[in-house]
């Protein structure tokens, strides 16, 4: 009788438990505000109030999921350590966003110009000083580059070098890193040689490892340079403060910087949160000024959050299928482009991405432009012309499945197909992927497919060895240029391990790669791309997406993504 | 006693040495190594090169044979995906971290925990018990990630009184402490009301309450005693969960603990941080249970007599 009453009281408890968990979104948008209204889409100071004016205390708490792995820029090039970089240290340009569009800035050069040939860049240095009131010289860039190409550096990005002249060489051992393309003409003037004109190597230059060092500061340091916040050095709008491993990291106003006088943002303080339910208490208790979203019901709880202000942005990261070119099955093209076909892409972003993402039909990701040209916007959408086409001859994705069989004398019963797909995780997630595209070929092309889930380094090393038939990856662009992301399936470097092999593919992007003209390059480059897809190498499902939110009284914050503003232009206005 | 012990030692050590010989033989042979994780298909000679740095390119063996003369020194390296870390020090650093809350979370939630294992055991069966034991059962099963995001829900979101998250100042403690401390309340609680029930029925118990004794001198002198010795078993491993189980709470709560690392490396295949971690578990496990052999011989001298024959 007692358990009876006990157990009863205990189902009132854990039900109320419950109410509380559901209880709060109405309470969100009684938060008092004096926020303007929102757009979504403009990135620039929204138009305040007049009676708003900029806090006198500029401070900003921010966070990131991991911590930096170091801060040496001859070492690690992660995206974390890379986002602290690039606010603490300054290159020789900085690529900006102003006004929503891509500007090179000075950085540590003022002013640069290239030869006739664009092999022969020179850079001439302005007065930035380090943290500790060093000048920075050309001879610092000179050290920063020979170091990264050393090979017992072991720098694991040093092959972003490549276009400096005498790199291989260099990086085999095989000559004096002396010889590498880069000389200090004088104090302030810098000299770099390519191999050959490549025209994207100014936006190429916004990368870390593109970055001055000093000598007297890593020979002090030895091993531990970059890893402790007192034992690296600063010359960029920011100095690290203090870094608590894997908790905290606080920027502090650089005062020797050489633009100090325009950076706003004097404080900023970014936590390291691994989980997102911390990471969404946080910023609802205001322990944060923005967070970052990855699911449909946290996007629309905050949207309908009046204090906070939605931000999105399409970054350059592309997921895709892609087939082993020398597989029994894969070697087919038609087989391959009939796989690709039978894949609706807005279905999948809905079903396996939450609809979050933006649906791709072509390799080259959204953001990723030719000078002002929009490379997506010329090429086309290739998938889904390959497709119009095909419904327009009157045939099915499983017809062409069904030539391809033929051709490959495999019969014509595509449920006798022993088809395996290889996935690099073994989460929901990656669960849900697999499923869905099991139901996808089942129906539409009768085959029943096989999935194979094992963690990245198996999957890897399965790849290198062409030990799979058909795979899912996701590919990022360093910097904004076709050539970035179309010479990874130059059969020379195969770094996806697809093993499609063309000739005239690689000519055309040796070619575009050294290619000063604008209009020549961009036909370059989309011939090449059509090549790609003629051939049905990949099967381009998505490009990334970021949807943010920040407090309304956050201002300055770029949104394209291979921007490098970082906090400098940041500023918070009525901060309660 | 003094034989006993470093004959225990001597074990201990040779204990150790397995433990890292075979952690590190089938750490290697796991495919995927620290560079594909950093970055897709890198070109051979930049893998060579990073290879050779780290020594990863020498026949495993000898890779071996170099970790154990640097183990002899007590160097055990810097960790391969967080260039220049030292080892030993970033394991010094976070295992104290990590010590300070689950000490305190520990020692508060065992303290509770006997008490009301104590007030379990002699209200057998009557609304105290029923209690504690709806207590002890809701901190088992409760998972910790449910715990820690209903604190932070309520303490930092609508109360407003507490951090959500974060380090460095005595109001981050709060809540982490307060989440830990659950486990061993129900633990404990439960550990040691069976123990004393156990006890109570004990022949030397009959005898005392026949030879007059009060409850009270029964309970405190008899019964407790006997009660703590398997609670000591459980405290040994509650010692090593400090630093395995606490890395969910790190995790939410962004405390530098060890428990990252411990799981990390595993992922990134940071060979030195893997041993590292290994070596320090291992070893924190192997004194824990010779600590408590010890403490056992103190306690019950049944036991001291049965080793020194």
């Amino acid at each position: 009788m007692k358990m009876k009453k006990v157990l009863s009281l205990l189902l009132v408890a854990a039900m109320s438990f419950s109410l509380v968990a559901c209880g709060n979104n109405e309470d969100e948008g009684k938060k008092d505000s004096n926020a303007t209204s929102e757009n979504p889409t403009e990135n620039t100071e929204e138009t305040a109030p007049v009676e708003l004016t900029e806090d006198a205390d500029q401070y900003y708490n921010t966070y990131m999921a991991s911590d930096p792995t170091s801060l040496d820029v001859s070492l690690r090039s992660d995206s974390y350590s890379s986002t602290i970089i690039s606010n603490v240290m300054e290159g020789l340009i900085r690529l900006e966003e102003i006004d929503g569009r891509y500007v090179v800035s000075a950085g540590d050069a003022q002013t640069w110009e290239a030869n006739e040939a664009g092999t022969v860049w020179t850079f001439h240095l302005g007065d930035n000083k380090w943290s500790d009131g060093e000048a920075v010289t050309a001879d610092q860039y000179v050290y920063s580059l020979q170091r990264s190409a050393n090979p017992e550096t072991g720098c694991p990005n040093s092959f972003f070098l490549e276009t400096l002249k005498n790199y291989s060489a260099i990086s085999k051992g095989e000559m004096e890193i002396s010889e590498l393309g880069v000389k200090a003409l004088d104090g302030k003037t810098l000299e770099i040689t390519l191999e050959k004109p490549h025209p994207a190597f100014l936006e190429m230059c916004n990368g870390s490892i593109y970055y001055p060092q000093r000598q007297d500061i890593i020979e002090a340091n030895g091993d531990q340079y970059g890893s402790e916040a007192d034992k690296t050095i600063y010359n960029g709008p920011y100095v690290l403060e203090s870094w608590t491993h894997n908790s905290k990291l606080v920027l502090k106003k650089n005062p020797n910087y050489w633009n100090a006088e325009n950076v706003k943002m004097e404080t900023v303080n970014i936590s390291i949160l691994a989980d997102t339910a911390t990471v969404e208490n946080s910023y609802k208790s205001g322990d944060l000024d923005m967070l970052g979203v990855s699911s449909q019901e946290a996007k629309m709880a905050f949207h309908a959050d009046d204090s906070s202000k939605y931000e999105y942005s399409v970054n350059s990261s592309v997921t895709f299928n892609f087939y082993n070119t020398k597989d029994v099955l894969f070697k087919n093209a038609k087989i391959r482009k009939a796989f690709s076909l039978a894949i609706d892409h807005e279905d999948i972003n809905e079903m396996c991405f939450g609809g979050l993402r933006v649906p791709v039909w072509g390799w080259v990701a959204p953001n990723i432009s030719v000078g002002e040209t929009n490379f997506r916007e010329a090429s086309g959408e290739i998938l889904l012309n390959q497709y119009q086409e095909l419904i327009e001859s009157g045939k099915t994705a499983k017809d062409l499945l069904l030539e391809g069989m033929a051709e490959e004398g495999l019969g014509d019963d595509p449920s006798t197909l022993d088809v395996t797909l290889s996935l690099a995780g073994t989460n929901d997630w990656f669960k849900t992927y697999g499923e869905y595209l099991q139901e996808v070929y089942s129906t539409e092309l009768g085959v029943t497919l096989k999935i194979d889930f094992s963690d990245w380094g198996i999957f890897s090393s399965n790849l290198q060895s062409g030990d799979y038939q058909m795979g899912y990856m996701s590919w990022g662009a360093y910097y904004n240029d076709p050539y970035d992301v179309l010479s990874v399936f130059n059969s020379e470097y195969d770094q996806v391990g697809t093993g499609w092999v063309n000739e005239e593919f690689n000519t055309l992007i040796k070619e575009a790669g050294s290619e000063m003209d604008e209009q020549v390059r961009l036909e370059k480059f989309k011939q090449a791309e059509k090549l790609l897809f003629d051939e049905a190498v990949v099967c381009p499902l998505a490009a990334g997406t970021s949807h943010s939110f920040y407090k309304d009284y956050v201002y300055g914050y770029s949104t394209l993504s291979f921007s490098s503003n970082g906090y400098k232009d940041m500023y918070t206005k009525g901060r309660k | 006693m003094k034989k006993y012990i470093f004959k225990r030692c001597l074990y201990m050590v040779f204990t150790l040495f397995i433990v890292i010989t075979i952690t590190f033989f089938l750490m290697k042979a796991v495919p995927g190594d620290p560079l594909t994780k950093m970055a897709k298909n890198l070109p051979e000679q930049t893998k060579a090169n990073f290879y050779a740095k780290y020594d990863l390119d020498k026949p495993v063996f000898n890779q071996y044979i170099k970790y154990m003369g640097n183990l002899v020194h007590l160097d055990l390296g810097e960790s391969v995906v967080y260039a220049g870390r030292s080892i030993s020090e970033t394991i010094s650093t976070t295992s104290l971290v990590s010590a300070s809350v689950g000490s305190i979370a520990l020692v508060i939630g065992m303290t509770i925990g006997i008490v009301l294992g104590i007030v379990a055991a002699l209200k057998k069966n009557r609304w105290p018990d029923y209690i504690v034991m709806i207590i002890a059962i809701l901190g088992i099963t409760i998972p910790v990630f449910v715990l820690a995001s209903l604190f932070q829900y309520v303490f930092a979101v609508k109360m407003n009184v507490l951090p959500a998250s974060g380090w460095g100042e005595a109001r981050h403690f709060v809540l982490p402490i307060i989440v830990l401390g659950f486990g061993p309340i129900a633990t404990y609680s439960r550990y040691l009301k069976s123990s004393m029930l156990d006890t109570l029925d004990q022949d030397y118990i009959l005898t005392a309450r026949a030879k007059g004794l009060s409850e009270r001198k029964i309970i405190s002198k008899h019964v407790l005693k006997n009660s703590i010795i398997p609670v000591v078993t459980i405290f040994a491993s509650s010692v090593v969960g400090i630093f395995t189980g606490a890395f969910i709470i790190e995790r939410m709560f962004s405390i530098p603990g060890i428990g990252f690392y411990f799981i990390d490396s595993v992922n990134n295949n940071d060979y030195t941080m893997i041993l590292g971690t290994t070596i320090f578990y291992a070893a924190l496990f192997i004194v824990m249970q010779l600590l408590v052999d010890i403490v056992y011989v103190i306690i019950d001298p049944r036991i001291k007599s049965s080793i020194m024959k």
